[in-house]
């Protein structure tokens, strides 16, 4: 029996085998599928969804809010000033801190997925299976690092930008979106940062301590320490430079830059925090194409 | 020892155009020298290749997927060339690597679909063939199951599915019965075979189980020391042993009740042949005969000493012989 399907490429021959004869698509779409899949494995996963959830309601929380205070501001209009005081919401400095918080979430989550996103490729041949078809290693670094950094823009970055279109689109006008065109630049800024940053460090990380509790350990203890030992040394001598050490807040600092709210006499200044992180991401990736490159495909 | 090869596999103007041709190729791993000088031609087919650990096969295999690049040499596979067309050639090229390489977490269906979009199919195509390789390989039953929960069989099968998917002109197999309980090897050694021999694909089968390259191959490449020492047919590359006979007789069962008659024969035969070998069995034995011998002595000593002739079989060399007497350590003899 043979039958001819020029639609779909595939070609039945007399044993049940089908030939494929399409035309190969460039290995650079390859990253959309790891990416695909890499968020398939972090969101069937119930335990992972404990950490998008408090995400999830910290979003929730400030997009009642909004919608609570363009409520109330038909009704009375001093409410919705009382509210304004707290500045939850509608300011650069707000959504600052709204991505500093989903960012921490987001923090969290990565030390527990890296495990099974990129830990598990080393410790269970994972790399094996990416690295013998067709794409090459940089195509299954990128893929990854999208991975990561798609996870990273979804629970920071997404959520702001749906806030920030909340409230331009029920503030009266939408002079908003006019008069705060920083606060836009600030959230994809702020967003680019904690995604190139958070993606190439764990994927480091995760590339040279696979299994998860050392990875929780060491991804936790590279923030929680470093902060701890930067605010021990400028306190032993007074020298705000210390303060570089803490990458987190390094990253915090270039955010608020970002949104135009950093105190620019303050030091460290953005300048720093960039350097310093630009040096963390080079060191990252070095270390990222040294283990991929020691991975042998024929054992 | 010699770096020519024995080869056989002659470019005769009939023959299909060489899958692999390589030329002069050489390796080093800094100082090491892992391949020396290869220069080899196979056809299209099913080749095994052998070698001991460290004789350069996952170096070979390397170059071949394309996964590295020779110090020196060149060569094609399937027409393309070695160094400078790699991408196209890892998309013809299916590997089935040796290693658990599997993704945990994922069904086996996204798994092979995954392998075919890796390969450069779009993703409704990969996900479609997926299924169709799997009930080939006859894992459709389990295909939506996670492939941590697979069988060590299963997941031998479904990393052939993987490398199936994209419908690839050459498969390469390393070690692909590694794990598998004899019932288990004997299945994937019948699919491997069928895979070569119906569907017209071409499979290089990196083992150390001479009996599965025995089994499924025609050619071989044998490798030792970064060398290759024989590649070619296996037939072609048999030594055909001129005048060697494995002979086998019977005592008739009315002189059953004299045992000596059987190593009577042997004495005579030891008489009159050079070399006669008893082997393990009872009435049976290897016989190098002397230039211009006829076999019909034979019958003549047979009726001497009493005893019935059943069997005179021209010797053959088998694959594990021709292993090592090109590696030359000469252990089956």
């Amino acid at each position: 029996m043979s039958s001819q399907e020029p639609s779909a490429g595939l070609q039945l021959d007399h044993a049940g085998y089908r030939t494929w004869v399409g035309e190969p698509r460039s290995s650079w779409w390859s990253c959309l599928s790891i990416v695909r899949v890499g968020l398939m494995l972090i969101f069937r996963r119930w335990i992972f969804w404990i950490l998008i959830g408090l995400g999830l309601l910290n979003f929730l929380f400030h997009f009642a809010f909004i919608y609570l205070k363009a409520t109330l501001a038909v009704q009375n209009e001093n409410i919705a000033r009382f509210l304004d005081r707290y500045k939850v919401t509608g300011t650069g400095d707000a959504y600052a801190e709204f991505m500093f918080a989903q960012a921490t979430i987001c923090a969290l989550l990565l030390a527990f997925a890296a495990s099974t996103l990129i830990g598990g490729d080393y410790r269970q041949g994972g790399m094996i299976f990416y690295l013998s078809r067709r794409i090459g290693r940089w195509h299954y670094i990128v893929g990854k690092l999208l991975t990561v950094g798609a996870v990273v823009t979804i629970v920071t970055t997404i959520p702001a930008l749906i806030l920030f279109i909340e409230y331009g689109t029920l503030s009266n006008s939408f002079q908003y979106f006019l008069d705060h065109p920083r606060i836009l630049t600030g959230i994809l800024g702020y967003g680019a940062i904690l995604a190139i940053v958070q993606s190439l460090l764990i994927f480091a990380i995760a590339a040279w301590v696979p299994r998860t509790v050392p990875l929780v350990m060491t991804w936790l203890g590279l923030f929680v320490l470093l902060k701890g030992l930067a605010d021990a040394m400028r306190a032993i001598d007074g020298n705000r430079y210390w303060l570089l050490l803490g990458l987190w807040d390094d990253m915090h600092r270039l955010g608020r830059f970002c949104f135009g709210s950093l105190d620019e006499k303050k030091i460290p200044s953005a300048e720093y925090c960039l350097a310093v992180l630009s040096a963390v991401c080079v060191i990252s990736l070095v270390l990222i194409v040294q283990r991929v490159r020691a991975v042998e495909v024929v054992s | 020892m010699s770096n020519d090869p024995v080869s056989l596999a002659s470019s005769s103007v009939d023959e299909p155009p060489s899958l692999i041709e390589l030329t002069h190729l050489s390796h080093f791993y800094g100082k090491f020298q892992a391949l020396k000088d290869v220069s080899l031609s196979v056809q299209p087919g099913a080749i095994g290749l052998i070698g001991q650990n460290g004789a350069g096969k996952s170096t070979l295999l390397k170059i071949l997927l394309g996964l590295m690049v020779p110090t020196s040499g060149t060569g094609t596979i399937l027409g393309r060339n070695l160094l400078r067309q790699q991408g196209e050639l890892r998309g013809r090229i299916g590997f089935m690597p040796e290693a658990e390489s599997l993704i945990p977490g994922m069904r086996g269906v996204d798994l092979v679909g995954l392998a075919g979009e890796l390969s450069g199919m779009p993703r409704r195509q990969a996900l479609r063939r997926a299924h169709e390789v799997l009930s080939y390989l006859e894992l459709d039953e389990v295909r939506y199951r996670r492939c941590d929960d697979y069988s060590v069989g299963m997941k031998q099968r479904l990393k052939l599915a993987a490398a199936l998917v994209h419908d690839p002109d050459l498969l390469l197999l390393d070690e692909p019965t590694a794990g598998l309980d004899p019932q288990g090897r004997d299945a994937m050694l019948r699919l491997l075979h069928a895979i070569a021999s119906r569907h017209g694909k071409s499979l290089i089968l990196s083992t150390h189980l001479l009996g599965d390259i025995d089994r499924v191959c025609k050619q071989v490449i044998i490798m030792d020391r970064g060398t290759v020492l024989g590649c070619g047919r296996i037939g072609d590359l048999r030594q055909h042993w001129q005048g060697r006979y494995r002979i086998r007789w019977r005592e008739p069962e009315l002189r059953a009740d004299n045992p000596d008659d059987g190593q009577s024969f042997l004495a005579i035969l030891r008489r009159a042949c050079p070399v006669v070998t008893a082997t393990q069995r009872d009435s049976e034995a290897l016989i190098e005969v002397p230039e211009g011998w006829n076999n019909q002595r034979l019958f003549e000593m047979a009726i001497q000493s009493g005893v019935v002739l059943s069997d005179i079989v021209p010797e053959e060399e088998d694959l594990p012989r021709l292993y090592h007497r090109l590696i030359g350590t000469g252990e089956v003899n």
